[in-house]
């Protein structure tokens, strides 16, 4: 009878927690009526996107979509998630489309179908302004040079490396080559054109000491055979900008006049660089924004974490052996897997696997929340087993009910046990938000992130997103402490 | 008329065999001391006469509930059976008169100013009165046992168990706990203690009952057991005691 209510209790908050989730994505029939295409985006791709000093997004991609969506008529939603990360959201359908500075290549087009080009590239590398000794490929040998994952940057270096006699090392964003290769790890970065010639005309002090190499086009991507009509109005759409000259007037306004007539040179006019304080004073109150968000984020998925700690918990201590195994398995897995790859799993796989949508925060709350839950069924465990059993014994022996007992004599005393856990469980909790900008959740690391793509200035970004998170955390903990001791007195 | 009636009691802890076969009953008022070596399974006995321990096989009826009878409601029935334990079990986070008034209260056999009533009485009996508001940490282990007494005699039982109730005190403590339990037998309560206090088995049984190894030994007046034991095991556990 016990276990069958307990049972029951279980389904109930599983059912809640996935309609809870479901109803989080737009329903079909509700994108029917009038469609809304959600179109993803890198997050640190400049000058085709990147952060303005507003903390809104722009650029010439999204300037471009805007103009064509005005001349096609339709309404689309932007997801700046990072470039793996909306190539991965198009795939597994959770986005209709993506436009990032994507090279079309014949390898992409086997999984996506790619609009005309709408901008010709090129990769071209980049070093250190001061470093003269870096003057062509042949000086490369012997040493190491920075590429981002899936560029034509990437496909060119690695094309040349064994001619050339040097490696490669990657990464996920831009700003990362130019960190890489002023910390002198690397000596050079292949990276597109536009975007090396950006970087340098933003004062982050590299140089392009060869011409750009030959490459590809950017086009806008949808999935193989899907949103045909959308890939139509695009195209459509690109043909009118050109012809109307709206197309011209973006990329002049990022890359200058000359370039947009001549098709060519970047014209490099170094802005003046900001001073430390202006940076950080400027980006503040997107800081701030994505502190609020670190802490919603913590603070819910540390509530759902409670739920099925409390749940699972009571069947590791209680005697059904089944409910036991069963709670054991869910710890063992939730706290077997990292949680960057749960994230990963929940937000890009199982709605590919089972052909639904979910958006990030819903994925980034569930993966908190497994992985925390799992922590806090251990803690709960430990906290009601640390109880001498003579408790209990003593309850019980009066007639007290099992449930009772657990309730009143039981719980009171385990949770003064558990709470110092609890906090320390928080604090990781809230510092785990951060690997979640790596599906794009857009907290406090993908704030600071997404200034330093736009500015360069790394340094400066981290050095106050690490202060920030050290003075939440410490006051939070000293909150935490004082709570403590009112516990452990009353 | 039988309080408590065993038969055939066995208790197995895997392929452990504790009890190998209890037969005994107990009768209104009567005062039945346990004495045994260590091991002997005493205090499992004790324990599974209000089935903190299960019973693996055999049969306990206590005041005409049969325990082994997996359809009866346990709870209902250990509101008659009271339980001092060695270590004393006290509640920390409640205050003496939180502990005594806890079943009462939670179990709806009394509201909560009849059941302070009752527990204030009760403190009066085991001389705490002063303490009612003290917690257990506070109170030496005398004490401590004392208050267990009063707890579980808040839930007026009908047969008291005591599972070696003064194996954790400094021994100038257990005259003043034995003194509670002289007067509870006094007043005509049953009941069943696991002790190795020889003197006061001697004094306060009815009956003495010598275990060892899973089984009764021996059963008689604390006069035959101790004045002329009759079984081997018996009288060389007893030379060791006294």
């Amino acid at each position: 009878m016990r276990i069958q209510k307990k049972i029951t209790g279980f389904l109930v908050l599983l059912i809640f927690f996935f309609s809870f989730a479901g109803s989080l994505v737009p329903s079909a029939q509700a994108a029917e009526a009038k469609k809304t295409y959600t179109i993803a985006t890198d997050t640190t791709f400049p000058p085709f996107e990147y952060q303005g000093p507003e903390g809104d997004y722009i650029g010439i991609d999204l300037d471009l979509l805007k103009a064509i969506a005005e001349d096609q008529g339709f309404e689309y939603r932007l997801q700046p998630l990072g470039f793996n990360a909306a190539v991965q959201a198009l795939q597994s359908g959770n986005v209709d489309g993506v436009i990032a500075g994507m090279s079309i290549t014949d390898e992409r087009k086997q999984t996506f179908d790619f609009s005309e080009p709408y901008f010709e590239s090129g990769p071209i590398m980049g070093v250190d302004a001061n470093n003269s000794a870096i003057m062509s490929y042949e000086d490369l040998r012997g040493h190491r040079v920075a590429v981002k994952t899936g560029t034509e940057g990437a496909t060119f270096a690695e094309s040349i490396k064994d001619q050339y006699g040097f490696t490669i090392i990657t990464f996920d964003d831009s700003p990362q080559l130019v960190e890489e290769v002023k910390a002198g790890g690397s000596v050079a970065y292949f990276e597109d054109y536009p975007v090396v010639a950006f970087g340098i005309a933003q004062g982050n002090g590299m140089k392009m000491p060869l011409p750009k190499e030959k490459g590809g086009s950017y086009g806008f991507a949808v999935n193989k055979g899907k949103n045909a009509e959308l890939m139509e109005m695009f195209n459509a759409g690109l043909a009118n900008i050109k012809a109307n000259g709206k197309y011209e007037e973006v990329i002049a306004n990022y890359l200058g006049e000359s370039f947009a007539s001549e098709g060519g040179e970047i014209e490099i006019t170094a802005t003046e660089r900001m001073s430390g304080f202006e940076l950080i004073w400027n980006s503040m109150p997107a800081f701030l924004k994505g502190m609020g968000y670190t802490l919603y984020y913590t603070i819910v998925s540390l509530f759902f974490a409670f739920i099925l700690g409390l749940i699972f918990g009571s069947m590791k201590v209680g005697h059904n052996k089944l409910l036991r195994g069963v709670a054991t398995v869910f710890v063992d897995i939730f706290r077997g897997i990292p949680l960057l790859i749960l994230a990963f799993f929940i937000y890009l796989s199982i709605p590919q696997a089972l052909g639904f949508t979910m958006p990030i925060w819903t994925a980034a709350i569930l993966a908190l929340a497994l992985n925390a839950g799992a922590y806090v069924t251990e803690i709960i465990r430990g906290g009601i087993q640390s109880i001498d059993k003579g408790q209990m014994e003593a309850a019980r022996s009066l007639g007290i009910p099992y449930r009772t007992a657990m309730r009143k004599i039981i719980l009171p005393q385990a949770i003064k046990v558990m709470v110092p856990s609890f906090i320390n469980q928080m604090v990781i909790t809230l510092k785990d938000t951060s690997i979640m900008s790596v599906i794009g959740l857009v907290e406090l690391t993908q704030s600071g992130k997404l200034v330093i793509a736009s500015t360069y200035r790394s340094f400066e970004v981290w050095l106050v997103i690490a202060l920030m998170y050290l003075i939440v955390i410490t006051i939070l903990t000293k909150i935490a402490d004082r709570i403590e001791r009112r516990v452990s007195r009353g | 008329m039988d309080k408590v009636k065993v038969t055939g009691l066995k208790k197995s802890y895997g392929s452990n065999e504790v009890l190998k076969g209890i037969d005994m009953e107990v009768r209104e008022g009567e005062v039945v001391c346990v004495i045994g070596p260590s091991g002997s399974g005493k205090s499992t006995f004790l324990r599974c006469l209000n089935l903190l321990e299960e019973i693996t096989a055999g049969k306990v009826v206590v005041d005409d509930h049969d325990l082994s009878d997996k359809k009866s409601d346990i709870n209902k029935i250990r509101e008659n059976i009271g339980m001092v334990f060695q270590h004393f079990n006290l509640f920390p986070h409640k205050t003496v008169l939180q502990n005594i008034t806890f079943a009462p209260v939670e179990l709806k056999k009394q509201t909560k100013a009849e059941a302070e009533k009752t527990a204030m009485g009760l403190l009066e009996r085991v001389g705490l009165s002063d303490k009612a508001n003290a917690f257990p940490a506070s109170l030496s282990g005398g004490q401590k046992q004392r208050v267990a007494i009063a707890r579980a005699l808040a839930m007026n039982p009908d047969v008291m168990l005591f599972d070696e109730p003064t194996s954790a005190l400094d021994p100038e403590m257990v005259g003043e706990v034995l003194g509670v339990m002289q007067d509870l037998a006094r007043e005509g309560m049953t009941m069943i203690i696991v002790t190795h206090e020889m003197g006061f088995a001697r004094e306060v049984g009815n009956r003495v009952i010598f275990m060892d190894g899973g089984y009764i030994v021996e059963e008689g007046t604390p006069e035959e057991v101790f004045g002329n034991p009759k079984h081997e095991r018996t009288i060389s556990f007893l030379e060791k005691v006294l």
